[in-house]
């Protein structure tokens, strides 16, 4: 296959370079010219992306056993039982309050933290560097830092607490679903920041400076210059940060997993970790994939939305 | 145009971020070539020295068995279960495996009975009662490789200071001691209550059997029973009395046990591998070991047997695999494995060799007097999940006959 699609790019990349260049056949043909530079990435996707969705909504629709043994279609009654389970709800409904917390306060603080980082100040190198320091930290590295930090009997950050007065005796934080839950919240916003504050700062350099000179000119303070001149011209590097946000922070595991994964019931979870307890617990693959595809739905649904609302793409 | 190709990077996008989690199977199989037999064995990792271990029984059998390649794969536990279940699902089953529950499988056909892959000397070495709970209708499946028991292991310093003499025998001493222990208070506690989801339901077992109730057996589950409702309103009455450590229900064994070690918590349930992790951390740790204490003060030990299980992968392995099962549990390399994981011996031949061994006799003793999991039935894997996920909420306050009915709900549905 390799040698024959080589083959033919040399004859038609020949072609190509003959012709002029806004030539009269558009979608089609433009294509088939490019096929040869955008397969490989077209395989890749086909290979991680395509492939294993499709089996995972396959696997959705079939009765699993719980060794993994294929018994057969099943049709929706893995969504059924998904409906049956009177949690789900609870679940939903914490996966709408993870996301949205998370990826506005982490929007908030890096908004803030990206226009501290474009002043000049001496040793704003060395601050910049540091606030990629979660970035590279492994996640769940980070989260067991603080999970062992928050331990009742060794921990230090209970330690510290009960030191300084705010409680008076050591307290489980990751014991009891909703204090693990603001914990969760706080390592997410904590390892969230790197990326979006260095996308708002990205953002921030390109406004340039005459605009800026322009406003101070025409008398605008500096609240009116912040909101009516810098912010609009952030949209699309807030666009990206907060897509690329919403969608790892639904998918995220490893934090809730460690923080809230000793808690009994189903109070702390979300679509993700429920995915995660109906594989390792309950050994539910079916299921789980059932509840998987629900989860793919969401954010196709989110993300959809958020495209026709918001228009990130469209130019400033 | 502008606009589909809008939209399909949006569903690309979306597809790349939620697929991390969707599959991660589709592993390979190890084939064997040039007239050679390639096994596959996959095993749980119990400590840091499994690995090293299973390397050197591998190399002697390899050395007896030339012609004979053994692949080795060791999981951790947590993953052990969501590894096979891939692997067999993707018709890749390993050859061999150390696991726990093997009932499933069985039902499933992928497995070879018992007196297919061993020599009937080899058989025939089992001690009966473990034998027994390795079979399903009278078939022996799995060949059970280690025990492990429970036994109370008490922290004599705490309760000499809290005023208790004797260690209790029953649940009512237990609680009194327990809460003396915790009256002492600066951070610590009578009795170390696990409850949290990693073995979850090996405490509840604990107290469900020690109370004249249980789990049930290879035909049915029975957890919503007034046995069971009475040791858990117990569970919750230690709870209340502020006897046992807190936030219970969402407490894991493994961290528990080294705050055990360390020295802050009179009396938990713990293991044969306990006694060496004490020597190792804090050997001056003043403890003994005693009974558990039941309701009554009838004998009772959990006893927990894991397996080796092998998968019927097409008959040319058959002969390794039977090879491979009879050098393992050969005496020698049988009792070197065991001794140096710390657990119980199951064969005959094994409980004689290690019959002199004293960290090892407390639990031999409580042996005879073992109730197990009804990890035959085939809805055990259930009941185990929904222990680990639900029992907890006992310790936090939850109606005791919800949370039964609600794990013997989820148990019922398989």
């Amino acid at each position: 296959m390799t040698a024959s699609l080589t083959g033919r790019t040399s004859r038609e990349g020949a072609t190509a370079d003959r012709r002029p260049r806004r030539g009269e056949g558009t979608s089609l043909r433009d294509l088939v010219i490019a096929l040869p530079w955008i397969a490989p990435a077209l395989l890749l996707i086909l290979g991680v992306v395509i492939f294993p969705a499709g089996v995972m909504f396959y696997n959705s629709t079939r009765d699993i056993s719980q060794s993994g043994v294929d018994r057969g279609p099943a049709g929706f009654e893995n969504f059924q039982s998904l409906l049956d389970f009177a949690p789900i709800w609870g679940v939903l409904a914490r996966t709408l309050v993870w996301v949205v917390v998370v990826v506005v306060l982490t929007v908030l603080i890096s908004l803030a933290l990206a226009q501290l980082l474009d002043k000049a100040f001496p040793g704003r190198q060395l601050v910049r560097m540091a606030v990629i320091i979660p970035w590279a930290a492994s996640v769940v590295m980070t989260t067991l830092v603080v999970y062992y930090g928050l331990d009742p009997f060794y921990g230090i950050i209970n330690e510290v607490l009960v030191n300084v007065g705010v409680i008076e005796t050591p307290y489980g934080w990751t014991k009891n679903a909703p204090s693990a839950f603001a914990w969760s919240i706080a390592i997410a916003v904590f390892v969230s920041l790197p990326f979006t504050t260095y996308t708002i700062l990205a953002g921030l350099q390109t406004v340039p400076a005459e605009v800026l000179e322009a406003a101070r000119m025409d008398g605008a303070g500096r609240t009116r210059t912040y909101f009516s001149v810098i912010l609009p011209q952030l949209r699309s590097a807030l666009a990206v940060a907060i897509l690329i946000n919403i969608i790892n922070v639904f998918n995220s595991l490893p934090i809730l997993k460690v923080m809230t994964g000793s808690i009994p019931g189903y109070e702390a979870d979300t679509i993700m970790t429920l995915i995660f307890k109906y594989i390792q617990t309950d050994h539910r693959i079916d299921v789980a994939s059932a509840l998987s595809v629900v989860g793919f739905v969401i954010v196709l649904a989110i993300v959809a939305v958020y495209v026709r609302v918001v228009r990130p793409m469209r130019e400033v | 145009m502008k606009r589909s190709l809008r939209f399909g990077a949006v569903i690309a996008t979306a597809a790349v971020a939620s697929m991390t989690l969707a599959s991660c199977g589709f592993g390979n199989a190890g084939g064997g070539s040039d007239g050679d037999t390639t096994i596959d064995l996959l095993v749980p990792s119990y400590s840091d020295g499994t690995q090293a271990l299973w390397e050197k029984v591998i190399d002697g059998f390899e050395d007896e068995n030339p012609g004979i390649t053994v692949n080795l794969e060791v999981q951790s536990w947590d993953n052990l279960n969501d590894v096979v279940t891939t692997k067999v699902q993707g018709g890749k089953a390993p050859d061999i495996m150390n696991g726990g529950p093997f009932a499933g499988f069985a039902a499933d056909g992928l497995l070879y009975p018992a007196e297919d892959v061993v020599s009937p000397d080899t058989l025939a070495d089992f001690q009966k009662s473990f034998a027994d709970n390795a079979s399903v209708d009278g078939v022996q499946y799995g060949l059970p490789l280690i025990a492990s028991a429970r036994t109370l292991f008490v922290n004599n310093a705490l309760l000499e200071q809290a005023g208790v003499t004797t260690p209790p025998t029953t649940w009512d001493e237990l609680l009194d001691a327990a809460t003396k222990v915790s009256d002492l208070g600066g951070g610590v506690y009578g009795y170390g209550l696990p409850l949290g989801s990693e073995e979850a339901q090996a405490e509840s077992a604990i107290w469900f059997y020690g109370g004249g109730g249980g789990f049930g057996d290879e035909k049915e589950i029975t957890i919503d029973t007034p046995e069971n409702l009475a040791a858990a309103k117990f569970i919750q009455k230690m709870v209340d009395a502020g006897a046992t450590q807190p936030d219970a229900g969402a407490t894991d064994r493994t961290p528990l046990i080294d705050v055990f070690v360390q020295g802050k918590i009179g009396m938990i349930e713990a293991l044969p591998p306990t006694v060496a992790q004490i020597e190792k951390d804090n050997p001056d740790l003043d403890y003994s070991l005693v009974p558990i204490p039941t309701k009554d003060g009838e004998p009772f030990t959990l006893g927990v047997a894991d397996h080796m299980m092998a998968f019927d992968n097409g008959k040319d392995k058959q002969e390794a695999i039977t090879a491979f099962m009879d050098y393992l549990f050969s005496t020698d390399v049988y009792v070197d494995w065991v001794t140096t994981e710390k657990f119980l011996p199951t064969t005959v031949s094994g409980g004689e060799a290690l019959a002199d061994d004293e960290a090892l006799a407390p639990f031999l003793e409580a042996l005879p007097n073992a109730a197990f999991y009804p990890s035959t039935n085939p809805n055990w894997s259930a009941t185990d999940g929904a222990f680990k996920s639900l029992v907890g909420q006992l310790a936090q306050g939850k109606d005791a006959k919800a949370v039964l009915a609600e794990i013997q709900a989820k148990s019922d549905e398989g």
